[in-house]
């Protein structure tokens, strides 16, 4: 099963069509880099997925239900405004729990019982907070936060409900290169306790589609990387994804060597970037095709030597 | 030097002095009229406060029959109804508000009638409370409730188009938030700061709308006694009411700041 599935999603404001026939389909434990040109509709496709804003056309499901309002399933971490100014970080991660939880009616009418779940939804805070490596933060609002410091809560914030799928809209894109790049690595993390759920054969907890406009990052956190983009035969109708492929995955331990991403690099600006390069919108949407060839291949390495390196 | 700070020692005796400051002026110009006229009542010396507030605080009745004094009666009577019309207008504008930011089609049908209501001066509408609801307690509850609810709803309303953003409410949605725990966790959170300092701006307006209809019907209150007073030039009496008066509003603004920062600690502006 999927653990989210685009089928023909088209989004039109008014006369303006901005996506055109959207086609994804998302495995548990995936980190998928959305890429694309300034406008060309990135956001709308995750309002979309989120369920604000539905699309015109198709449908969006999350582990097979289909999504038409905002729900629990799907999560969400905004570049800015994630965060509530009145709770302190620990607070602001707990509150998902608590409204998942428990009641408006029941923290008042039963409050004793309320009380102690409390404690545990702000110990579970604590933990994830710990893990996202801002322990020393905990009982501080939002605006004595830093940036990347608020970015961390919220992604805690996000992720500590379990949602189906989080969808990250340029989640550091305010942020200085340091931060960035620290912020990257937490989401390596993630990625490597993916790989350890799935080798446990557990499914795997964090399922992220993350928009940036850093082609590097794209292809430094994800595992697979999409291009969204008008850059094609079809260009009226609107933005399609005309990119959908592997690529490399980094261990938080790897050197940030970006050397071995220059050839995808530059695949990417001339397949989603690039306004003079009009193509067939197929052309460079091999994931699945890739993925059997991969484990076709894997197949026969298992037989004849050690597992391949990069797993999947 | 422009906005130098000063240190904390002399902020305060710069604030003690102030109130000397005063307190002297008035000595002097009191007695200068009363070198003028010994016996003018406009503005009274220390010694005939002294015997006004005598007679304010004096039992009313006779022996068998006693009567809460001057003072008591008056306070209770205003205290009560500012109380009573503060409260209803507080709480319904509060409700009003956070309907008309939370639903959109609340919004549309109340809004340009509210900003239309809110504009009409209060005291202007007296007479229509008189023919409405009489001239009892009823009336000063709806005229002071009334004249908060407007401008307050239109506050706490325009306070949710401002603080609380789309994506807040969209994020709580993701979090598991059902609609009546948004309108509590999210709206109501968000906007309280606002709230408080809204409540803080009416206390004035509040008093204004009491004293004048106080000032026009009633046969006890503050504002009935000011007017009394004041037309056999019993100056004293009308200063210590004004004291009173300011000291409670200032007293309601340090209570309300004093209960922003405690329930409000995130939002130090
Ligand atoms: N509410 C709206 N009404 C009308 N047009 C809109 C609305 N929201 C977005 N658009 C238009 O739709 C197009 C896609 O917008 P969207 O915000 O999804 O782009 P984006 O890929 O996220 O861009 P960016 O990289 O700048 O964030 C833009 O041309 C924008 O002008
Ligand atoms: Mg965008």
């Amino acid at each position: 099963m999927y653990e989210l599935e685009i089928n023909h999603v088209s989004h039109r404001y008014g006369d303006y069509r901005v996506l055109n026939d959207i086609n994804l389909q998302i495995l548990p434990g995936q980190i998928v880099a959305m890429v694309g040109p300034s406008g060309c509709g990135k956001s709308t496709l995750l309002q979309a997925i989120l369920g604000t804003h539905p699309p015109t056309e198709g449908e969006i499901r999350a582990d097979g239900v289909l999504i038409n309002k905002p729900s629990r399933n799907v999560g969400i971490v905004y570049q800015q405004y994630s965060l509530y100014d009145f709770l302190t970080a620990e607070e602001n991660v707990a509150f998902g729990l608590k409204l998942d939880e428990t009641s408006l009616p029941s923290r008042i009418f039963s409050y004793r019982s309320y009380a102690k779940k409390r404690q545990v939804h702000l110990r579970k805070a604590r933990e994830f907070l710990e893990k996202v490596g801002l322990s020393s933060a905990m009982g501080r609002y939002p605006a004595e936060l830093s940036g990347g410091m608020r970015q961390r809560v919220a992604i805690a914030q996000a992720f500590i409900l379990k949602p189906k799928i989080v969808l990250l809209d340029e989640p550091f894109g305010a942020l200085d290169e340091t931060t960035r790049q620290e912020l990257q690595m937490m989401l390596l993390k993630f990625y490597q306790e993916n790989l350890k759920a799935k080798q446990r054969g557990e499914r795997p907890e964090y399922t992220i589609i993350i928009v940036t406009h850093e082609l590097n990052e794209a292809l430094y956190v994800a595992d697979r990387v999409i291009g969204l983009s008008r850059y094609h035969t079809q260009s009226e109708k609107g933005a399609m994804i005309v990119y959908d492929r592997p690529c490399p995955v980094f261990s938080p331990d790897d050197p940030r060597d970006f050397s071995k991403l220059v050839e995808q690099r530059e695949e990417l600006r001339k397949a989603v970037f690039d306004e003079s390069y009009i193509k067939d919108h197929n052309k460079y949407v091999s994931f699945w095709s890739e993925l059997a060839q991969d484990s076709q291949l894997a197949a026969t390495a298992a037989a004849n030597q050690p597992a391949p390196r990069r797993i999947r | 030097m422009i906005r130098r700070p000063i240190p904390r020692w002399l902020a305060i005796a710069l604030g003690v002095g102030g109130v000397v400051l005063l307190l002297t002026a008035y000595s002097i110009l009191s007695a200068r009229q009363t070198r003028k006229n010994e016996n003018q009542r406009v503005i009274p010396g220390w010694q005939t406060f002294k015997e006004g507030a005598a007679r304010l605080v004096r039992p009313q009745g006779s022996a068998e029959d006693p009567q809460p004094s001057m003072l008591a009666t008056d306070l209770k009577a205003t205290y009560w109804r500012l109380f009573l019309g503060f409260f209803t207008g507080v709480a319904l504008s509060i409700v009003m508000g956070i309907a008309m930011g939370a639903y959109r089609f609340i919004e549309a049908l109340l809004a340009p009638v509210m900003s239309f209501l809110a504009k009409i001066p209060p005291t202007a509408m007296l007479p229509i409370y008189f023919v409405l609801v009489g001239t009892d307690q009823k009336m000063f509850t709806a005229m002071v409730a009334l004249g908060v609810f407007f401008n307050m709803a239109q506050s706490i309303y325009q306070a949710i188009a401002g603080e609380v953003k789309t994506v807040s409410i969209d994020k709580a949605y993701t979090l598991g938030a059902s609609d009546p725990e948004i309108i509590y966790e999210v709206i109501w959170k968000q906007i309280l700061p606002s709230v408080l300092d809204n409540l803080r701006l009416q206390i004035g307006p509040a008093m204004i709308f009491l004293l004048a209809a106080e000032m026009l019907v009633g046969g006890e209150g503050m504002g009935f006694r000011i007017r009394m007073e004041s037309r056999v030039l019993n100056m004293s009496v009308v200063y210590i009411y004004l004291t009173i008066l300011g000291l409670t509003g200032l007293m309601a603004d340090y209570g309300l700041l004093w209960l922003r920062r405690w329930l409000c600690p995130w939002c130090v502006r």
